[in-house]
């Protein structure tokens, strides 16, 4: 398994890569830590024509912590998010998420970018992006973007990202006091790819009932999804383990689309589906009430 | 700076195992194909071109890698430590010889690999439990030992470099 | 200290070497990342091949435009089937039927992945580029993907020169199965499914070859094991003369039986070196190795029966099945002749009936797979015994020991025919039973039920026959074609002018620890230090007889051989010595490297009879020849053929080990997740030559058992499509799988091979099936579990839990 011939170049900048992409549209493709693409290559399922190389464009590897949001650059690899502790208290979610990401080797290449621009709905950062009302940034020839998540993620590893843009940063949205967000996967053998998967964010009102809930699902549809029954139903609820119950039921009860596959059965992932949401929400609602 | 066509070769600048070595290679070369033929260091496996089984597992700038999954145009300006650049002349490195003292190996094909995700794990985490050992080890697949002996391996080198670090 | 008397003198024999964990000697180089492999093999000039793979399950093949291909800069040779038969033969088999196989299909394909075209270009990235450009026309043909749709009416034929896909049937009966089966009180019946599976080691196949036309030489550097004995194997097939043939013996990065026949590999990379003139190299890339390295196991169904008397007493034993042997037969039905062994496992089973057909599919062929379809045996036979105790009241512990053979009845002969050499079951049993607590985890397993939580626990008594004869690969067919007797070992031991020890084999190293092992056994013979003994591998051309690894056989064959080629040296040793210090050869004695006349202080050591040997003729007894060298060649032993009519097979596998695996599991039922409490297992393997290296290879054995139990399977589809062709599909266990193992060791030596071993390197994987999966049976009875069939998925735990509770 040996990658066919391809023309390659190195850019140095944003503009660059996007000069390189829009001279070859759909033919030329960005090159990051290459843990997808590499092996995609070798394998010949996919065939590019020119390599953009972006693994060591500067500037775009950071975690910025603001008061209602971060920001991460496309190009911060996944071991970083895995270990940075500031992260780990505002976004613990994040954390969880990246820490799960396959294995070191992977995560010491790996990029956030990549991983939402690849958006397999196994991956674990496309239901991260959705429950923390994230947002993508996009950069193309005609300049920058921002496309909220819930418009990101359109079909089996389909984006919103045209074949000559690049996404520059990732963000997601901080709640504020007395919120908590979590993040839960249940794979084959240790670390393998989720066969279902949750990320919850959860903001409690001044009475401790649920004022806000977001429930990002992975491995449950054709790509990243939300629950929105189950958002809707937790409003006013109170953060204990019946409601986690119920709204786990609630949030893998009207999935149509569950892929059912030799990997697993709709009926396995829907159950794994379930206990990872309940598991995600009793971590949050820990989280939101000062745990 | 321009594309340059397929098949032309790129200019490849590394320190490999502390030495620095120049190779012109196409794109297309995966670093571990160049590590082992170009650079004639065999020791580096190739278990499945995939990038599941871990075999292929080498330092880059001092974090794991799968050398298989990277192009070698991508290890330009990087330091490169495979196993054969473990050992210090005649001395073993610290996690090799937990790996000896333990029974580690059977076949030897994925030992490489779990010797550098072994190395990056006692590096950095000073008091693993087995349970987080098992989960660093899970993208290095062994189909001889049933891993026992190599998590003793490793619970060794951990211990041994946490006294190391106590003692410095 | 042990003492044995020869009457050439008295040989104390050092058992600080047998038994003790010495280091491996394989290991520097190991760690080192020195040791060479197939792929790492580079010559000067060497070409890489790449092969074409059908992506049809069967098809004729129509038409193969190569020009493309032929025309790219740097493509050397591309072969289509066709056109290698200049260079190569069709592929031996062991089958009498004529199912033709060849390393590059002929005519039409038979299963998805064989080979259509093989590519030798510069650099395997060159090789693959040229496959993109080969244009192959097929016309596909209907498919069969299992044994129902196989023997259906009508079905096509796999090979249209054959009358059924049913290759082979027949029921092999010992004794009176019919009368055992009338007079029985009980009879429980199941109907069993075992999962195809692949070895899947981290080396896939490969070889480099280079041939000679000035000289008609042909050197093969492949992990095959097909070493000495291959050389007439692969003659016909590679069109070299057996004594041109060199195969060189290459560190294995792990087999499980996978490369025992490992022929198409060099076959491939020969007819390429002969159509290019240069050495090729072909290594199997692990989608290559998935789909087409003829090394699948066995996939059976059987219908089981287990004949009981009232008080629990086993009678008789019938087993009927089908085994899905894939497009080929090279080894015809070695894998269930193989459990007919050991086919009434420890127990006093008195009659047995084996029915077996073998069926051809559109799926790559069955090899061999540690275990060799014993492994398959045992957890058939351990589910009637769970199945006893479950549908009769009896407690599955109870019900085993009183049906195991007791020690006092050893040599026993099976109904088959085969013996069991020696053993002490019920010790076994009672030593792992104290050992895993059972009753704490009885009680564990109440106070988990009462909080809503799965615990099970599940015991397996098996066998572990090793030291494989050849007469199981032929004896299915009265009248075989090749009835061959021998499976041969041989060692040569040379003692070297300063007393170094040097032992060459003539066998592949699979990671089996046989460098050590050897060192080990030399040293209880010589007295010498192991760490001092230099082992080295011979190239069959200077080679002895040799079958290499294989049905756990090294441990007993190299003992055998080692014994054989040191009393040879003794006796040379003690002659010159004899002659140096003018004494009688029954005067003296060999204690830990030094001869000494006992009671004396007149000694030489190893170094001064190495000294003499080789440089100083004059002072050696007259008419003796310089220097100290010996060979041996070592049969197994306590060989008997089979009668003509196959109602006695004779001792065909008589070294026989045992084990007692007890797994304690817990069971998730909403997510399938099978986490293990404990895993003890007591093995005997006779006498333990290097116990930390036995138990890392039952530990990896028993991963490979937790593997088929709980996650593998080589899956088709209904068009025939192989769904593994990558690790993320085939999946195997990762570290946080498998739990730690507590081994302990029951020796009851052989009294037939040299210092008591027997082979263990199987047992782990023969034994933890039925454990395993009488755990997680045991933890999910109260939802009516019942497991027939492998591997148990998460959605088989779920699916039954929801099922149950709705």
């Amino acid at each position: 398994m040996k990658p066919p011939a391809f023309a390659y170049r190195r850019a140095g900048s944003v503009a660059e890569a996007v000069a390189a992409l829009s001279e070859a549209p759909g033919r030329a493709r960005l090159l990051a830590g290459g843990q997808t693409l590499v092996q995609e290559l070798a394998a010949r399922t996919t065939t590019v024509d020119t390599l953009v190389d972006i693994d060591t464009l500067p500037g775009l590897d950071h975690v910025v912590i603001e008061p209602t949001v971060v920001r991460v650059g496309a190009l911060c690899r996944i071991a970083t998010l895995e270990r940075h502790a500031e992260l780990a208290d505002a976004l613990p979610a994040l954390v969880d998420s990246a820490a799960r990401v396959a294995h070191p080797a992977i995560r010491n290449r790996g990029t956030i970018g990549g991983n939402v621009a690849h958006a397999d709905p196994a991956s674990g950062i496309p239901p991260v992006l959705l429950a923390l009302d994230g947002e993508v940034v996009l950069v193309g020839p005609a300049g920058e973007r921002t496309v909220p998540a819930t418009e990101f993620f359109t079909g089996y590893r389909q984006t919103a990202a045209a074949s000559d843009e690049i996404i520059t940063e990732v963000r997601f949205a901080r709640t504020g006091p007395r919120s908590g967000s979590a993040f839960a996967e249940i794979s084959r053998r240790a670390r393998g790819w989720g066969l279902a998967g949750a990320c919850t964010a959860v903001r409690l009102d001044g009475s401790g009932a649920i004022e806000h809930l977001r429930i990002g699902l992975l491995a449950l549809a054709p790509t990243a999804r939300r629950a929105e029954a189950a958002e809707r139903a937790g409003i006013g609820r109170r953060p204990e383990a019946a409601t986690a119950a119920e709204l786990a039921e609630l949030a893998v009860a009207d999935l149509e689309e569950i892929p059912s596959d030799r990997t697993a059965s709709a009926t396995l992932r829907r159950s794994l589906g379930r206990v990872s949401v309940r598991r995600a929400l009793t971590l949050s609602f820990a989280r939101a009430l000062g745990g | 700076m321009e594309a340059q066509d397929s098949g032309a070769l790129e200019l490849v600048e590394l320190r490999v195992n502390g030495v620095g070595r120049r190779v012109g290679v196409e794109p297309r070369r995966l670093l571990v194909d160049v590590l082992r033929e170009d650079l004639g260091l065999t020791g580096t496996n190739v278990g499945c071109s995939q990038g599941v089984c871990g075999s292929c597992t080498v330092l880059v700038d001092g974090a794991t890698v799968r050398s298989c999954l990277m192009l070698a145009v991508q290890a330009h300006g990087r330091d490169v430590v495979t196993v054969e650049g473990l050992a210090d002349g005649a001395a073993m490195h610290p996690v090799q010889q937990a790996f000896l003292d333990a029974q580690a190996q059977q076949c030897g094909f994925c030992t490489p690999g779990f010797l550098a995700t072994a190395v990056e794990l006692v590096e950095r985490d000073t008091q693993p439990s087995e349970t987080e050992i098992r989960e660093a080890l899970a993208g290095n697949v062994c189909r001889c030992t049933g891993y026992e002996h190599i998590v003793d391996a490793v619970i060794r080198a951990a211990e041994a470099q946490a006294e190391t670090r106590e003692a410095g | 200290m042990t003492d044995t008397t020869t009457g050439t003198g008295t040989i104390t024999h050092s058992t600080r070497y047998v038994g003790a964990d010495l280091p491996r000697k394989e290991d520097p180089a190991l760690v080192r990342g020195s040791v060479v492999y197939v792929d790492d093999v580079q010559l000067p000039g060497m070409l890489h091949a790449a092969v074409l793979r059908s992506p049809h399950a069967h098809a004729r093949i129509v038409s193969i435009d190569t020009s493309e291909a032929r025309a790219l800069p740097g493509v050397h040779a591309v072969l289509t089937g066709e056109e290698a038969l200049d260079h190569i033969g069709p592929l031996a088999r062991f089958c009498a039927e004529e199912v033709v196989e060849h390393a590059i299909a002929v005519g039409k394909v038979r299963y998805h992945g064989e080979a259509v075209v093989a590519v030798a270009a510069e650099s395997r990235y060159v090789a693959e580029d040229a496959l993109a450009k080969v244009r192959v026309e097929y016309e596909p043909l209907p498919v069969v993907t299992d044994v129902v749709s196989a023997t259906a009416e009508g079905a096509p034929l796999v090979h249209e020169n054959l009358e059924s896909n049913v290759v082979y049937h027949h029921e092999f009966a010992f004794g009176d199965v019919e009368g055992d089966f009338a007079g029985a009180a009980h009879i429980v019946r199941r109907e069993l499914r075992w999962p195809r599976a692949t070895a899947a080691p981290m080396e896939t196949n490969g070889a480099v070859v280079k041939y000679d036309p000035a000289t008609g030489r042909m050197d093969v550097w492949s992990n095959t094991n097909l070493l000495n004995f291959g050389a007439w194997v692969m003659s016909a097939t590679l069109r070299v003369a057996p004594h041109m043939l060199n195969f060189h013996p290459m560190a294995v990065g792990g087999s499980f039986g996978s490369k025992h026949f490992l022929a198409k590999q060099v076959a491939i990379a020969g007819a390429l070196a002969k159509a290019t003139g240069c050495p090729v190299k072909f290594m199997e890339d692990r989608a290559d190795n998935l789909l087409a390295s003829d090394a699948q196991g066995p996939e059976r169904q059987h219908v089981a029966e287990l004949a009981l008397d009232a008080d629990g007493t086993f009678r008789s034993l019938r087993i009927r099945l089908l085994d899905d042997y894939g497009a080929y037969f090279m080894l015809a039905i070695a894998g269930n002749t193989n459990p007919l062994s050991q086919i009434v496992g420890p127990y006093r089973i008195r009659s047995v009936s084996y029915d077996v057909s073998a069926v051809l599919t559109n799926k790559n062929q069955q090899g061999v797979f540690r275990g060799a379809g014993a492994d398959v045996t045992n957890w058939v036979l351990e589910r009637l015994v769970d199945a006893a105790a479950d549908e009769l009241g009896f407690d599955p512990i109870d019900l085993r020991r009183r049906n195991l053979i007791q020690p006092d009845q050893f040599p026993y002969k099976i109904p088959t025919g085969n013996s069991y050499d020696s053993g002490n079951y019920p010790a076994v049993l009672a030593r792992a039973l104290e050992l895993a607590d059972i009753d704490h985890w009885r009680a564990e397993q109440e106070r988990a039920r009462e909080q809503g939580r799965y615990i099970g626990i599940g015991i397996a008594t098996a066998q572990q026959r090793s030291t494989y004869y050849a007469s199981e690969f032929w004896f299915h067919n009265v009248g075989a074609p090749a009835p061959f007797t021998t499976t041969a070992e041989s060692v040569r031991l040379r003692i070297g002018p300063t007393g170094g020890v040097t032992a060459t084999l003539f066998t592949p190293s699979w990671g089996n620890s046989q460098e050590t092992v050897t060192a080990q056994l030399i040293a209880a013979e010589l007295g010498v230090d192991p760490a001092g003994i230099a082992v080295d591998l011979a190239p069959t051309m200077h080679g002895l007889p040799s079958a290499g690894p294989g049905g756990s056989r090294m441990t007993v064959m190299l003992s055998g051989a080692i014994t054989g080629a040191a009393r040879k040296l003794r006796e040379k040793i003690f002659q010159i010595a004899a002659h140096r210090l003018e004494a009688s050869v029954d005067d003296l004695e060999l204690r830990d490297g030094v001869v000494s006349v006992r009671g004396t202080d007149s000694q030489m050591t190893l170094a001064d009879i190495g000294m003499q040997a080789y440089w100083q003729s004059v002072n050696l007894p007259p008419g003796m020849e310089s220097g100290l060298e010996a060979t041996f060649t070592y049969d197994p032993p306590f060989f008997s053929l089979p009668n003509d009519e196959r109602t006695d097979l004779g001792n065909f596998y008589p070294i026989v080990g045992h084990g007692c695996h007890v797994v304690v599991v817990e069971v998730d039922p909403e997510t399938g997740q099978i986490d293990f409490l404990r895993y003890v297992a007591v093995h005997d393997h006779g006498t333990v030559v290097n116990p930390r290296s036995l138990e890392g290879q039952i530990r990896g054995g028993i991963a490979q058992g937790i593997g088929i139990a709980l996650y593998e399977q080589v899956a088709y589809d209904s068009v025939g499509q192989n769904l593994a062709g990558s690790l993320d599909e085939y999946v195997l266990p990762g570290a946080p799988d498998v739990p730690r193992v507590e081994i302990a060791f029951v020796e009851t030596p052989s009294p037939w091979t040299a210092h008591g071993v027997k082979g263990g390197g199987e047992g782990g994987r023969m034994i933890a099936p039925p454990a395993v999966t009488r755990a997680v049976e045991d933890a999910l009875l109260p939802f009516g579990a019942r497991f027939d069939a492998l591997p148990i998925r998460r959605e088989d735990v779920v699916e039954l839990c929801a099922g149950e509770s709705a």
